[in-house]
């Protein structure tokens, strides 16, 4: 009896410590590099309508994107992102390199979201603008037209939006190209192990995608998720939609019949927004997992009741309390006083709200590009290359974002956040007014997935 | 109802529903080339400023059928100064100048609306009477959906009567049999044509308006239904409302049983009746112009 007491004791104590000294490898991990709280400048004058006036010898960075036509608000969110933390070097004084200050600036490279205009804007910023780095943008097709382009003319791309997997793999793979973004294998793969392994609740799923090649592979990944994680699920049914449907309510009412506990969609914007609303409409209140879905103004439109329960990854946060200190505190405010007070349409609208979710991870991506520069000392992509392969930077909310060196893809935890009424969210927003938006579901508890469970597809030939 | 009943018929009631709203944007476009002759690429356009006029509207006034009421009639009167000074000097030299100014017209106002209201997706809520649902036969279905349904039949009455049983619509259709003739006889015909094509971008703004609180209104909004509504048009047969009508309700119901039975083919069976119907009759299925 001694002896089996002993066992168990020892196996508890054992297995205690190895939680402990699991926990402390993430918690602890001591970053190459950091977001330098210390130095954050006065932002008061920033304006993404009227960017700082440069002249001279600067650091180029193109915001390649869809700055015109429908898909022109998209640009919009990438140009704010990337001119702030632009801003933010300038205050300090611009960046040392090739022994000479420079200011950093962002210029805009409208792709018109065409494959054929993408080459063409990128070779006149690389060979007439004279541009360091192209920094883009959603969709793959135009993604890879970029990374082809830096390829070319060996110039740093930076794909902070775009979610395949396969730009990071053979044959697509330059070395050249970095990419800063979750991507949907690891996605459809985070949901499964958050069903799976954390929330153990529901077991029957619809899977709902665009029909491209994008919407095809965030199901793959769920799917494969579901089978390495979640044996016991049972997909419901599948279906893939056109982009830009009209009318979802062919759909839904497949769903409804199917008996889904759950409906896993990878859709974006206005796909989500429509499919929500609709089923929302026809008293179908399934919860939606997905990463798209966080939207303030369509959610708001859809309404608390309608909002709860949706189940968010993202790949900007680090679990709950939002603040964990003053200092993160104080470059919230910066912003958040900035929007409230200081910036017109679009910028003004509750889109721009936070400098949290996908507008924080495209700030994140920029602050550890230009903390690439300054460590590099150089805009030399050979330069840059050596720094940032195996690189580790901790982002502002603690948050460490690590460069995997043999295919140039980011590892970082993904956070789960499951929507819940604004008097339920002080346990993240815990700042006032206490919630995130007044008039929707948003962030509640928030789970952390562990690095390890959620590392991106990586290519054998390229990650032996 | 059986639950798989149900939702064969549910399907079907939601066939129905798109179909109409495709019948409201279509039957303005085949009213304008039917009976002028234009083809106007610009008219996806007009739906979609009419679901911004209304946004507006409801912003303003706080009322959804202050919107409903409005907002095509201001569409109405662009689409009349579009016809009056642009498209009446373009239409002599022929098809290819109409359909460059409209194509100009179309980009124009998708700038014109990213101006003015930028380009985020902006919501239009539904009157609170027409939220919620109806038991229909032991099933639920959202009651705005019906309100759609019977909004297009009442309308589709109403150009019916127009058309055929008054003085004004002979005059119309006489117009457009021989415009010449008309003219002769001492009646304005610019001006009816004038006055067709305000009916056509009006029916185009009332499904702009009718359809914004089911989607939102954002700058891609002519893109989702343009071409849904070009198919029924060349399908139904260039100018007539029937055949515009019938395909409108085919389509809405490819495309709900499409999905419900050969989903990954949903997307392209709506082609794919356009190409057999052209196959068998290339003039449209119930048309007579080339």
């Amino acid at each position: 009896m001694k002896t089996m007491r002993f066992l168990f004791m020892a196996t508890a104590v054992l297995c205690s410590l190895g939680l402990v000294l699991q926990s402390a490898s993430a918690a602890d991990m001591v970053p190459k590099a950091a977001f330098d709280f210390k130095n954050f400048p006065d932002m008061s004058d920033f304006d993404p309508n009227k960017p700082m006036p440069l002249k001279g010898d600067t650091i180029k960075i193109a915001v390649v994107a869809s700055h015109s036509g429908p898909a022109a608000s998209v640009g919009e969110i990438y140009w704010i992102s990337v001119l702030w933390a632009a801003h933010m070097v300038n205050k300090q004084g611009g960046i040392m390199v090739d022994g000479k200050k420079k200011m950093v600036e962002v210029l805009k490279a409208d792709t018109q979201s065409k494959p054929d205009i993408t080459k063409k804007v990128c070779e006149r910023m690389i060979l007439q603008e004279k541009v360091d780095f192209l920094w883009g943008t959603n969709g793959s097709h135009l993604q890879k037209v970029i990374n082809q382009v830096a390829d070319k003319y060996k110039k740093i791309s930076v794909n902070a939006a775009s979610l395949s997997d396969e730009l990071q793999e053979v044959p697509d793979f330059s070395r050249y190209a970095f990419m800063t973004t979750f991507s949907t294998e690891q996605i459809g793969r985070g949901l499964a192990y958050y069903y799976g392994q954390i929330r153990k609740k529901e077991k029957k799923f619809y899977i709902l995608c665009q029909d491209y090649l994008f919407g095809h592979s965030m199901a793959e990944g769920f799917k494969k998720g579901l089978k390495e994680y979640y044996p016991d699920a049972e997909i419901v049914g599948e279906d893939y939609h056109k982009l830009f449907l009209t009318d979802f309510a062919p759909y839904l009412t497949k769903i409804k019949a199917s008996g889904a506990e759950v409906v896993y969609t990878g859709d974006w914007i206005p796909d989500a927004a429509n499919l929500l609303k609709q089923a929302r409409q026809m008293g179908i209140m399934l919860p939606f997992a997905d990463i798209f879905m966080d939207e303030p103004r369509f959610l708001t439109e859809v309404g608390v009741e309608g909002t709860k329960g949706i189940i968010n990854l993202a790949q900007y946060g680090n679990g709950n309390p939002a603040f964990k200190n003053d200092d993160q505190i104080k470059v919230y405010r910066a912003w958040n006083d900035l929007w409230k007070n200081k910036w017109k349409e679009p910028y003004n609208t509750v889109l721009y709200t936070h400098p949290f979710g996908n507008i924080g991870a495209y700030i994140g991506s920029t602050y550890w590009l230009l903390s690439v520069v300054t460590r590099a000392g150089s805009t030399d992509p050979e330069k840059i290359i050596k720094v940032w392969e195996g690189d580790t930077y901790q982002l502002p909310s603690g948050q460490i974002l690590e460069m995997r060196a043999c295919d140039h893809k980011q590892i970082t935890p993904l956070t789960v956040n499951e929507f819940v009424p604004p008097a339920e969210q002080k346990q993240s927003f815990n700042i006032p007014p206490y919630y995130w938006f007044e008039g929707c579901s948003n962030v509640g508890p928030s789970t952390l997935l562990p690095m390890d469970k959620v590392v991106p597809k990586a290519d054998p030939k390229l990650c032996k | 109802m059986d639950a798989s009943v149900a939702m064969y018929v549910a399907q079907g009631i939601h066939g129905l529903a798109y179909g109409m709203v495709l019948f409201l944007v279509a039957s303005g476009l085949t009213l304008i080339f039917g009976m002028m002759g234009v083809l106007n690429l610009a008219h996806a356009s007009f739906f979609m400023l009419s679901a911004y006029f209304g946004y507006q509207m409801v912003a303003w006034t706080g009322s959804f059928w202050a919107a409903l009421l409005v907002a095509p009639v201001i569409t109405a009167v662009f689409g009349i100064l579009l016809e009056r000074f642009l498209l009446k000097k373009v239409h002599a030299f022929g098809h290819m100048g109409e359909l460059i100014l409209t194509v100009g017209v179309s980009l124009i106002v998708l700038d014109g609306v990213k101006a003015v209201w930028g380009t985020e997706s902006l919501p239009l809520k539904m009157p609170p009477v027409l939220e919620g649902l109806v038991q229909i036969a032991g099933m639920q279905y959202p009651i705005y959906r019906l309100f759609i349904i019977a909004m297009a039949l009442v309308l589709l009455g109403i150009l019916s009567l127009v058309l055929f049983k008054t003085r004004l619509g002979m005059v119309v259709r006489a117009a457009v049999s021989d415009a010449e003739m008309v003219n002769a006889l001492g009646i304005n015909v610019p001006l009816v044509f004038m006055f067709v094509f305000g009916v056509g971008t009006w029916m185009a703004g009332v499904a702009g308006v009718a359809i914004a609180p089911i989607l939102t209104v954002f700058p891609g909004l002519a893109d989702q239904m343009g071409m849904d509504a070009f198919i029924v048009v060349v399908v139904g047969g260039f100018g007539s409302l029937g055949g515009a009508f019938l395909v409108s309700i085919i389509g809405g119901l490819i495309s709900s049983y499409g999905v419900q039975f050969l989903s990954q083919y949903a997307a392209v069976l709506m082609f794919v009746f356009m190409a057999v119907a052209l196959a068998i009759k290339p003039k449209g299925l119930f048309g007579e112009r080339d």
